[in-house]
């Protein structure tokens, strides 16, 4: 925009329209909120957030983490318990996955599937992941499992950003 | 699924994979009740918010079907649900609802009625009220992936 002298008229028209103005910026910025891809929005302003679990108490099988934060989403703010699969894999990295079918959108959970041990098993179409992730071909998912940043602070577990499987 | 635009939008796009609908039922009152229906509402919101969760890809979550306990006839509203349903291609049907008078129209309902005892949350302890709930919700879990594997 250009810069313009402001006329007393204009001046006037714009302190009229200005309570308006702040409803309309209210409305719109949830919108803009909702188009930004989930994937890429921290899970609660950026930072990392601590969970209940001990680093050193996690082992080669995977298990399930819960955090809680509180969630801005469009107009309502509320206090959401997320879950994510946590293990340590064989170079001692600890992996962290996200729980939520990359069909759509069921939750995943390790080892249920009695025919298919050792996976992840997605009760709604039978999709399935191999321990690190990433999706069973010919079965309903056509993407990894999303992956979380993770970071150790005073021996526990924070979990960041959930980002996009490498090996996708 | 929830009853929402973006949800619904993607409902239609992958019908096929949505062949359950699930329809929270809870009774409301000036009277006597209305305390105990808030609750029956509030627990039932939680509970069905959780199941959605967990089963998102498959399922439509319809927004509470709320009826005066009193003075509104239960027939009539299966009637209109019937022709309703019969229109669609679901083909698991769960009514969810904690008020036992619905126990008496099971056989009438076109799909399963899944009976919930409600929970007094309000009388629990935070930590309490959320094992609780899980408990419910595993049960209800349990339920559904069951009448899907039949
Ligand atoms: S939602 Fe997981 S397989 Fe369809």
């Amino acid at each position: 925009m250009s810069k313009r002298n402001v006329s007393r008229r204009q001046f006037l028209n714009y302190t009229l329209t200005g309570v308006g103005g702040f409803m309309a910026a209210g409305i719109l910025m949830p919108m803009v909120r909702f188009a930004v891809d989930p994937v890429l929005k921290a899970s609660a302003s950026g930072g990392f957030i601590p969970t209940s679990q001990k680093v050193s108490e996690l082992t080669a099988e995977p298990i399930r983490v819960d955090y809680t934060f509180d969630q801005i989403d469009g107009w309502y703010e509320s206090q959401v318990t997320n879950t994510a699969w946590v293990y340590k894999a064989d170079d001692g990295k600890i992996v962290a996955l996200s729980p939520v079918c990359k069909h759509l959108g069921c939750t995943v959970a390790w080892n249920t599937d009695k025919e298919h041990p050792e996976q992840f098993f997605c009760p709604c179409h039978n999709g399935r992941y191999t321990k690190n992730g990433v999706n069973v071909p010919g079965t309903p998912p056509i993407k990894p499992l999303d992956v979380y940043e993770t970071q150790e602070k005073d021996g526990i577990l924070y979990l960041g950003l959930l980002k996009p499987h490498e090996g996708a | 699924m929830k009853w929402n635009y973006k949800e619904v939008g993607l409902y239609q796009e992958s019908k096929e994979y949505v062949d359950s609908l699930i329809i929270p039922m809870n009774p409301i009152s000036f009277g006597v009740q209305m305390k105990h229906f808030s609750s029956m509402h509030e627990f039932m919101g939680i509970l069905t918010m959780e199941v959605e969760k967990q089963l998102k890809g498959r399922l439509l979550l319809m927004p509470e079907l709320t009826y005066w306990s009193e003075g509104q006839d239960k027939a009539d509203l299966i009637e209109i649900w019937k022709i309703k349903l019969a229109e669609t291609d679901f083909k698991h049907v769960f009514w969810i609802t904690s008020d036992s008078e619905w126990k008496r129209y099971e056989d009438e309902l076109p799909g399963s009625l899944l009976w919930i005892p409600s929970i007094r949350l309000e009388h629990l302890e935070e930590g309490q009220a959320r094992q609780m709930m899980n408990d419910q919700v595993h049960q209800m879990l349990d339920m559904l992936t069951q009448s899907w594997n039949k």
